[in-house]
């Protein structure tokens, strides 16, 4: 997996029958890059492609004795591209086309675990384009529709003019579930920027991190945000009987409503909650800009206490929605029920409706590296057939550099990177795979941290 | 590792370089030896006068996309090449000329090989084998294979064998009826046969060696290597089988109850990984390639010791080695398209 400029790169395009891939393969290749372009197509595209060398393999399969799921590559792969390697001519671009059906592993294996397809080739990207109409059809019903989306570097939802924007919403938030590496375009006809797609490096150990601005977009500890103007005076929070019986809670004032104030307040609220929560019992006062953990034990509803010292727009940060906990503001004085003005949901940690999903470790701090290496040679060893895709950076303890990584199922590379300078230390992580614990993860993380 | 034993009438000398337009893949004596044909990646064939290099005829573009197999009969001066263009062209090289041209439509003919006995020609395309007589008229073809075939190489009896993954497969070169099938789980990148055609050995992606004792179909393995083994090579006598899948070329030996449970022999003097293997038609002198274009000549005359005759280099890549019958002559193909002819 080392990054010689040499390498013919090659990106690899999935998603299922009907999703666009020979429309966007057609917009590939009708663009004037100045690269000549040669395209593996592993099944016959509904449009027909004229501009470059296009090879027709049918998708071989290669599983090996030791049964071990890293070492299964893609036959036709290999040969293909071992021939494509000797003319002189070379190309300067591969396009492999998968199967609609395809598993990207084998595919993505196949330029790890060959040596001579290694030496001569690198792996770009792998790019995988969304029916958004058919899509959430799809991901119930087949492995290989969720595992495109899980090893993608990116995601193409097209048809954005078939689905509702509210709709695309949801359909983004749940392949972001799956998928928190990928960055997501959306385009009508497969019409996306061509340097979106190409000449990405995304498995470049070099480039793994620089590129990606959503790469590691914050994770919300809570779920919902209700803003409430309130006036000088004592508020009361009404809770009944909810899922579980605690609630964590963040009380901002002066929450402005527009989306980066929301937004700003919302990392600030990310960062509160890594704090140990203060306990409240019902009755007691809610401190205002701490974390807090509503203890909601006993049974009947639940009042807590908030005291306001001047007119305010009060912002509520709640780990569940306040339909959830069927969560009233009242206004102590005249026993007035107070109309949240602004709601906003985020995307929260915890929600994992696909078994396929992904998750980011972020944390300041060195790492013990014999802790870190036992920890990851047990990782890949015990649920390296689960994890899809990982990258990120570490802090080892004793290290002046960076240590970037990255890896498919049990395929792990990394190396020392640039060196940390005066920026703070720290550790990202991400993980895409299949039921992965997360909690376990996280801990024995930290356990590796000095 | 010191080159030892030079004995001066074994050094490779030099003879003569010429270059053809891309990557020689691959090619052969003619044969009687005069002539050393040579087939590129871009298409083009070339046909060199054996003794001086002087070339006395080439063809550009004889496939289109390019050449993937190329087959010298061995009795008379004919040769076969096959293309991505799914054509195999028989080719008279006295006169210059194609006998026939057998169109398949499409894919690529990526094995070619003529029977020992020069009555028959037989091809892979995709996943299905063909055999023609030597005119050029079809005799059989198989069914559909598991996957694409990845080789071919007639025995000493007329039986034609395949590999695709997960099996071996012997065929009658007559009949096209199957003889044997010898199956293991794992893609066969390279086979060779021992010369009375008893043991087939295959190499595999996943970096080891199986073969098959055919009349006991008892089957064996060796691992160890850290790469795929595709350089095989097997002397005159079935003894010893060279084989390649990292810097050292391997020799095990399989006489006596060998090769399980013994330890084989490893020649070091290369420093990239071997990428050909050659033994000589008579004899133990053994020819490596690496894929830093060295060239070796071994002579592993004495038992279990190795000796390095002599060692020279070539442009780049070594793609493939050819003994010339008589022994006297070596050649060798490169990924610059260098061909290059030592005197031994």
């Amino acid at each position: 997996m080392d990054s010689s400029s040499k390498k013919v790169p090659v990106t690899i395009l999935t998603g299922f029958l009907g999703s666009g891939k020979t429309t966007l393969l057609n917009r590939i290749l009708s663009e004037q890059h100045g690269k000549r372009i040669a395209v593996i197509e592993n099944e016959f595209g509904e449009v027909g492609i004229d501009q470059a060398l296009v090879i027709n393999a049918e998708e071989e399969i290669f599983e090996m004795a030791n049964g071990c799921i890293c070492c299964t590559v893609r036959g036709d792969l290999i040969r293909v591209l071992g021939n494509l390697m000797k003319r002189r001519d070379k190309f300067d671009y591969v396009v492999v086309e998968t199967t609609g059906l395809a598993d990207p592993g084998p595919v993505a294996q196949t330029f790890f675990m060959d040596d001579e397809i290694s030496s001569e080739f690198s792996l770009d990207g792998i790019i995988t384009l969304v029916d958004t109409f058919h899509i959430n059809q799809q991901l119930g019903r087949s492995n290989e529709s969720t595992e495109q989306i899980a090893f993608a570097d990116v995601i193409v939802l097209n048809k954005t003019d078939l689905v509702k924007d509210s709709e695309l919403d949801n359909l983004e938030a749940r392949l972001r579930e799956m998928n928190k590496m990928a960055k997501f375009i959306r385009s009508e006809m497969a019409n996306v920027p061509i340097n979106s797609v190409l000449d990405k490096s995304a498995f470049n150990l070099d480039q793994a991190l620089t590129r990606r601005p959503t790469f590691l977009e914050p994770e919300y500890p809570f779920e919902w945000t209700g803003i409430y103007p309130t006036k000088c005076g004592k508020y009361k929070i009404i809770m009944s009987e909810g899922p579980d019986p605690s609630m964590s809670l963040v009380v901002v004032p002066d929450q402005n409503a527009d989306d980066v104030s929301l937004r700003n307040s919302a990392e600030r609220c990310v960062r509160l909650y890594a704090e140990d929560a203060k306990s409240i019992k019902p009755e007691e006062i809610i401190p205002k800009g701490k974390h807090v953990n509503l203890n909601l034990e006993s049974s009947g509803p639940k009042e807590f206490y908030i005291e306001i010292e001047k007119d305010t727009k009060l912002g509520l940060f709640a780990q569940h929605t306040a339909e959830e906990f069927n969560m009233k503001l009242i206004e102590v004085n005249n026993n007035d029920e107070v109309a949240v003005e602004v709601e906003r949901t985020w995307v929260a940690q915890h929600e994992h409706d696909d078994e396929v999903g992904s998750f980011s470790i972020e944390k300041d701090g060195d790492l013990d590296e014999q802790k870190l290496q036992a920890w990851i040679s047990k990782l890949l060893r015990d649920k390296g057939v689960d994890i899809f895709r990982m990258k990120g950076f570490l802090s080892i303890a004793g290290e002046s550099n960076r240590f970037v990584f990255q890896g498919v199922h049990m395929i792990f590379s990394g190396k020392p990177d640039r060196p940390w300078g005066s920026l703070p230390r720290r550790n990202q992580l991400v993980f895409i795979g299949r039921n992965l614990d997360e909690k376990e993860m996280r801990r024995d993380f930290e356990d590796c941290l000095v | 590792m010191s080159i030892m034993e030079t004995q001066p009438q074994k050094i490779l000398r030099s003879g003569w370089k010429a270059y053809v337009n891309d990557y020689a893949i691959s090619g052969g004596w003619n044969f009687n030896g005069e002539a050393l044909i040579i087939c590129d990646a871009a298409g083009g064939i070339y046909v060199f006068d054996g003794t001086s290099g002087k070339m006395k005829w080439s063809q550009g573009q004889v496939h289109e996309g390019g050449i993937l197999s190329t087959a010298i009969h061995p009795l008379i001066d004919r040769f076969a090449t096959g293309g991505q263009d799914g054509k195999v062209i028989i080719w008279n090289a006295q006169q210059k000329k194609k006998e026939k041209v057998i169109d398949l439509g499409d894919g690529w003919i990526e094995n070619l090989s003529w029977s020992q006995d020069g009555e028959m020609l037989a091809f892979s395309c995709s996943r299905t084998i063909y055999v023609y007589t030597k005119e050029g008229n079809e005799m059989w073809q198989s069914d559909s294979h598991n996957s694409t075939v990845s080789n071919l190489a007639w025995s000493i009896e007329k039986e034609l064998a395949t590999t695709c993954y997960g099996r071996v497969s012997f065929f009658d070169g007559i009949s096209g009826k199957i003889k044997q099938k010898l199956e293991w789980k794992g893609s066969l990148v390279s086979m060779v046969l021992s010369p009375n055609s008893d043991i087939v050995v295959c190499g595999s992606q996943d970096n080891t060696i199986h073969f098959w004792r055919r009349s006991t179909e008892q089957d064996s393995m060796m691992s160890g290597y850290p790469l795929k083994p595709s350089a095989l090579s097997f002397d005159e006598t079935g003894s010893y089988l060279a084989t390649g899948g990292s810097e050292e070329v391997t020799v095990w030996s399989f006489k006596g109850n060998g090769p399980e449970g013994t330890s084989p022999l490893s020649l070091k003097l290369h420093t990239k990984p071997i990428t050909s293997l050659a033994f000589s038609n008579r004899g133990m002198n053994l020819a490596s390639g690496s894929r830093d274009g060295v060239v070796v000549l071994w002579d592993l005359k004495s038992e279990n010791e190795e000796s390095g005759l002599s060692e020279t280099s070539v442009s780049d890549s070594v793609s493939k080695l050819y003994w010339r019958q008589d022994d006297k002559a070596l050649a060798g193909l490169d990924r610059q398209g260098g061909v290059t002819v030592w005197r031994v």
